[in-house]
């Protein structure tokens, strides 16, 4: 399986202001190849639940996106800590430590990562305090 | 081949490109010849190259009066947009005698037909249960959905426009007459496209549309002679204006392009399925906004409140099992395999970076991206761009 298209975007912690944008490009450019609608919807979704994840929860980290050739889509959002303490918590519908300024915002709803898992073909999630790692993959139809 | 409402002027056109910058989808490009072309498959009619345009290089054509004769009997549809622009409910029947003047056997006022498609929005939507219903009383809306965002299509509500189930109606009640003509004034040039001329579209039922800023001259000069009872119904009134149109916790109604683009942008996302319902306007201020309406958009919004006092807020029925109508994707197929697809567009981001990214439209193309694909796709050359043809004169110049 080869990366045909590899794209990079850096998220920082707490930008608000910008937040979607990264997800706004990813859309386009996929619309652009001409993925199945059905396949991009899921992956707009899981792809802006991860941004946010990455402005409210962490402290700011990289979207890396692959097309392979085989037409199979790869997200892998990568931050940089503080970690998730436990993670069989936080994949619970409803559970979140989102901060206040965050949920007066609208975000924060505790069905991030559910949904995330839910709408992917494949989920892969690793955490430390170093960091979390969430590899995401959608393939042409579910 | 689909024809734009948006016709092209050569003669006072002054070659300033602002209208192919202008533009939400690319459609309009300066070929060699330094004329403006417009790509029919792609334009939307939403008019925004036409009011960027400061020498009156674009109009939106409709129909003529002189079809009139052409039919054993002929009828004027009347929106409610027309009716928002009077004050009082005299006025709106003398608007009515004085379309009338102009060579009709009859005037209809299908304001009631508007009323009853937005409370079967309403109905639709309360009772949909995949997420959030999208209305589609405009076309600029229907047509933007259904090229640039495929994801949203299935949420589209599948009822087709107000003026194509009056005239449904109105040919059925009229069949005794012999060739009926049906007529329908256009407060905007996306709805000139939903008749059979001038855009020789046979699909639609509607017969001849016309803009209503080419007729508006012909219509004064009878203003004040008379009146011709108006029942106009006040939910259709409210229909087209989206300050009036209910307002519930779960409806989101909103008007003008950049704010619907955010909101199918949002939707695209799901950030949106608190709503049950997007009642959307392309133009601002909702039809009475429309471009092909003359004067002030802000005065007619609000004309709703004294046409209140007079007008019926009774619904007729509608013969239901024909006003649903479904929106499919107006996208070529795409023949191409994923990995053609790919290729194309890894190529496409290679040409991208040898561009200087300013998206200035002086190659006649609106932004480097197409110039981009057009090299991929071997129309054009590098040399076409007239920034990096500037930088190789400057750089001749220094050596």
């Amino acid at each position: 399986m080869n990366s045909v298209i590899h794209e990079k975007y850096t998220v920082a912690q707490d930008d608000f202001a910008n937040a979607g944008k990264a997800s706004s490009h990813i859309k386009e450019h996929l619309k652009e190849i001409g993925v199945d609608p059905q396949v991009l919807r899921r992956i707009a979704v899981a792809c802006y639940e991860s941004e946010i994840n990455l402005i409210i929860h962490a402290y700011g980290g990289d979207i890396n996106m692959d097309v392979f050739d085989d037409g199979s889509i790869q997200l892998v959002f990568k931050d940089k800590g503080p970690g998730i303490d436990d993670i069989e918590k936080a994949m619970t519908p409803g559970f979140s430590t989102a901060s206040e300024k965050a949920r007066s915002m609208g975000f924060g709803a505790g069905m991030g990562l559910p949904n995330i898992k839910r709408v992917s073909d494949e989920f892969d999630i690793q955490s430390s305090p170093e960091g979390t790692t969430i590899t995401l993959l959608f393939r042409e139809s579910k | 081949m689909r024809k734009s409402a948006v016709i092209y002027t050569l003669d006072s056109c002054v070659k300033c490109l602002k209208c192919v910058r202008a533009c939400p989808v690319s459609a309009l490009t300066m070929n060699a010849d330094s004329r403006i072309e417009i790509d029919g498959e792609k334009c939307l009619n939403c008019a925004r190259c036409i009011t960027t345009c400061h020498s009156k290089g674009l109009l939106g054509q409709g129909s003529t009066l002189e079809d009139i004769p052409n039919y054993d009997y002929s009828i004027c549809m009347v929106p409610p947009a027309l009716i928002n622009v009077c004050s009082t409910k005299e006025e709106a029947d003398e608007m009515m005698y004085a379309i009338k003047q102009l060579g009709f056997d009859e005037v209809v006022d299908i304001s009631p037909v508007y009323g009853q498609i937005m409370n079967e929005y309403f109905n639709l939507a309360d009772h949909y249960v995949e997420g959030t219903m999208i209305t589609s009383f405009c076309p600029v809306v229907n047509r933007y959905i259904q090229t640039k965002y495929p994801m949203l299509l299935d949420n589209l509500a599948p009822i087709n426009y107000p003026s194509e189930i009056a005239a449904k109606m109105i040919r059925e009640q009229h069949k005794d007459k012999g060739n009926v003509g049906i007529f329908h004034c256009c407060e905007c040039e996306a709805l000139l496209e939903l008749a059979k001329y001038p855009y020789l579209n046979e699909e639609y039922e509607t017969d001849h549309a016309l803009a209503i800023v080419d007729i508006f001259p012909k219509i004064r000069k009878h203003l004040k002679e008379n009146k011709m009872k108006c029942d106009y119904n006040l939910q259709g009134l409210q229909s087209v204006n989206p300050s009036m149109i209910l307002q519930k916790e779960n409806y989101l109604i909103a008007d003008g392009f950049e704010k619907i683009t955010n909101i199918l942008d949002l939707a695209e996302f799901d950030m949106l399925k608190d709503f049950k319902l997007l009642y959307l306007f392309a133009c601002f201020n909702g039809c009475v906004g429309g471009h092909l309406l003359f004067g002030n958009s802000y005065l007619y919004r609000n004309n709703v409140y004294p046409l209140t006092k007079n007008g019926s807020s009774e619904v007729t029925s509608l013969p239901f099992d024909d006003i649903y109508s479904d929106f499919i994707s107006l996208n070529a197929e795409d023949k191409r395999s994923f990995k053609e697809k790919m290729a194309f567009f890894a190529k496409v981001n290679e040409q991208l970076e040898k561009l200087p990214g300013y998206d200035c439209s002086a190659c006649g193309l609106q932004t480097c991206r197409i110039m981009a694909e057009e090299i991929a796709k071997g129309n054009k050359t590098l040399d076409h761009c007239h920034i990096l043809a500037l930088a190789k004169e400057k750089e001749n110049e220094t050596t």
